[in-house]
């Protein structure tokens, strides 16, 4: 069965187009110049005119290099392929030695081994293609290993360069998801009024929404978000949704002071405040109370996030919003945080991570 | 007979934004009513029939091209928006008057104007008929349009399943399989078992098809969730779930949909 598969292989034509795409020039140079090294050094000791015996150390060079191409795109072979190449070299050199000597004599090997002048020269031709193809085919394989380590290493830098960029681009889509054009613009309306109607209430709500594009900007730069800011920068959004739906919006934050130091990812409490002004509030003709909250718990840190609004729509499928704060919340604790919804009653959503404490054990 | 109108946004500071450039552009005009949704806007409207409307697209409740279909041909509606593009577009192609929000001045007094055009005595009735084939349909496509980026399916997205003193709302993605329990039906997700009052039957209903199947009688399963089916004697199969232990029973009659597999 094995041996019908490599005949197939053999018999192949892709197999000898690969070989054939493998015979370089540098490599045909090389195998000319072991034959020319070896025709001129043993010249002076041989009966026969230097041409024929170059002649006789080119070719063995050329079967040489031809073995050591064949064996190198021999896939499946049973011993490592840099191993095959060497052992193919060295079978090459002194067999192709015998088979000129063997061609040069007729054929007649009583005359061959019967001369000692003769037995010599496949002795000197045969160990010297041995001894230098042997040189060469390490040194070959040296390079290749060279030329293969180095593409790894530019494999490696292209991939580290495609995940730096698909990190900035995740950032870049943090930051439009969140500065909506939609929001800003209905929030500049707001702000428009008061500031026509020559409204007192005008200064601290532009106060408002500078500390809001200010907390949801310079996050793109900034290592370490906290939850301190994360505080910040919801309270400042509800202020302005507040502005916007006096009657229909209320708020309460209560997280306590000693947590504000905890890592957070960036836009962690948002994306839950703004799904709650979103998919609860805005939605209902009533509105209602949202509650932001962060408690040390034993052995935990509970966040929360509970509106009274609409409640969920069980045909509405999850928002991409909470989806990448899954991945987001996973790529900073790992699998300590979990992210779970609950339904209020009598209607409403809580939002709940809770990030359990690192153990200083493991 | 002094002009009347009605001014319908959710956001009160818009609203009395509009009404002060109103008494500015317009002095003539009197605002009758405003209305803070969908419903209260039709409800004054009915209440005052008001010869001209502002209606807010984005409202809770009844959205303004609800509002607007429960009063085209009886007024003049003018729709404000904020940053709609697909709106606008769709205003545009139907002639519909309309505001993008925040709104200068200039582009106000222009609407007050073509208003104040259709509203003389004089204007053949025939202009207002030749906007009413248009307004329908762009009410229509515009109404498509927000029902699909609201909703773009129906099948049911997320269970509602007590645990301890909390309902949890677990996404259907979660969901590994659910299996009848006598009155109840027991839903297994990646965090953890619950019991639900939903039966089986209205489960099979109300989930995805494609992505939920029901094997059994009592037994309805994530396809993402299974990693092989075993074939059994007797005409009978298990499903074997990824990454646990616990196998579901295929019963005869819903074999047909893993024969292809």
């Amino acid at each position: 069965m094995n041996r019908k598969q490599d005949a197939a292989r053999a018999s192949d034509p892709t197999y000898w187009r690969r070989c054939l795409a493998a015979l370089t020039g540098a490599s045909v140079g090389w195998a000319v110049g072991l034959a020319i090294t070896i025709a001129v050094v043993l010249s002076p000791t041989f009966i026969p005119p230097w041409p024929v015996l170059f002649g006789r150390t080119l070719f063995i060079a050329i079967v040489c290099l031809l073995a050591y191409t064949a064996a190198g795109q021999w896939r499946g072979s049973p011993i490592p392929r840099w191993m095959a190449q060497v052992l193919a070299v060295a079978l090459a050199g002194p067999l192709a030695t015998l088979f000129v000597y063997v061609l040069s004599t007729g054929g007649n090997l009583q005359e061959m081994f019967g001369n000692p002048a003769r037995v010599m020269g496949i002795g000197l031709i045969g160990g010297s293609a041995l001894v230098l193809g042997l040189i060469i085919t390490l040194g070959a394989l040296y390079r290749e290993r060279d030329a293969q380590a180095n593409a790894q290493a530019l494999q490696f830098a292209l991939e580290r360069e495609t995940l730096q960029r698909q990190t900035a681009d995740a950032k870049l889509a943090v930051l439009q998801s969140q500065i909506e054009p939609h929001f800003l613009f209905n929030t500049l309306a707001n702000v428009q009024a008061l500031v026509e109607g020559g409204s007192p209430r005008a200064a601290p709500v532009l106060a408002s929404l500078i500390a809001y594009l200010r907390a949801a900007m310079p996050q793109l730069q900034d290592g370490a978000p906290t939850l301190g800011r994360e505080e910040q920068l919801v309270r400042a959004y509800l202020d302005l949704m507040h502005m916007r739906m006096p009657d229909r919006l209320h708020y309460a934050i209560e997280v306590e002071p000693a947590l504000r130091n905890l890592t957070l990812p960036p836009m962690t409490l948002l994306t839950l405040v703004e799904n709650a002004v979103r998919h609860g509030i805005d939605p209902s003709e009533a509105g209602g109370h949202i509650e932001v909250g962060a408690r040390r718990e034993v052995g935990s840190v509970r966040l929360w996030v509970a509106d009274s609004g609409r409640g969920i729509d069980e045909t509405k499928p999850p928002g991409i919003g909470l989806a990448n704060l899954r991945e987001r919340l996973a790529a900073t604790f790992g699998g300590r945080a979990t992210l779970t919804l609950h339904a209020v009653e009598p209607h409403g959503v809580r939002a709940e991570i809770e990030v359990a404490d690192e153990n200083p054990g493991s | 007979m002094t002009p009347t109108a009605l001014v319908a946004d959710d956001e009160p500071l818009l609203r009395q934004r509009l009404i002060a450039h109103l008494a500015h552009a317009w002095p003539e005009l009197t605002v009758v009513a405003e209305a803070r949704n969908g419903r209260e806007a039709v409800e004054l409207f009915e209440a005052h029939e008001p010869q001209v409307v502002f209606l807010d697209v984005h409202m809770p409740g009844m959205t303004g091209i609800e509002a607007a279909r429960c009063m085209a041909h009886r007024t003049r509606i003018v729709f404000v928006t904020a940053y709609e593009q697909y709106a606008v577009q769709a205003f545009e192609q139907g002639a519909i008057d309309y505001l993008v929000k925040p709104f200068d001045e200039t582009r106000l007094a222009d609407t007050v104007q073509r208003l104040r055009e259709r509203l003389e005595p004089a204007a053949p009735t025939k202009a207002a008929d030749a906007l009413g084939a248009p307004l329908e349909m762009v009410l229509d496509r515009l109404a498509a349009e927000v029902r699909q980026r609201a909703a773009p399916q129906s099948w049911l997205q997320w269970i509602k399943a007590s645990v301890g003193t909390t309902v949890r709302l677990i996404p259907v993605d979660q969901v590994i399989y659910l299996r009848s329990d006598e009155k109840y039906t027991l839903v297994v997700w990646e965090g953890g078992e619950a019991l639900i009052r939903k039966t089986i039957r209205e489960l099979a209903d109300e989930l995805d098809p494609q992505r939920y199947v029901q094997i059994h009688r009592s037994v309805i399963v994530n396809l993402a969730r299974v990693s092989h089916v075993a074939r059994g004697l007797n005409e009978t199969a298990d499903v074997h779930l990824s990454g646990r232990t616990e196998t579901l029973p295929v019963s005869r009659s819903y074999l047909h949909l893993f024969r292809q597999m």
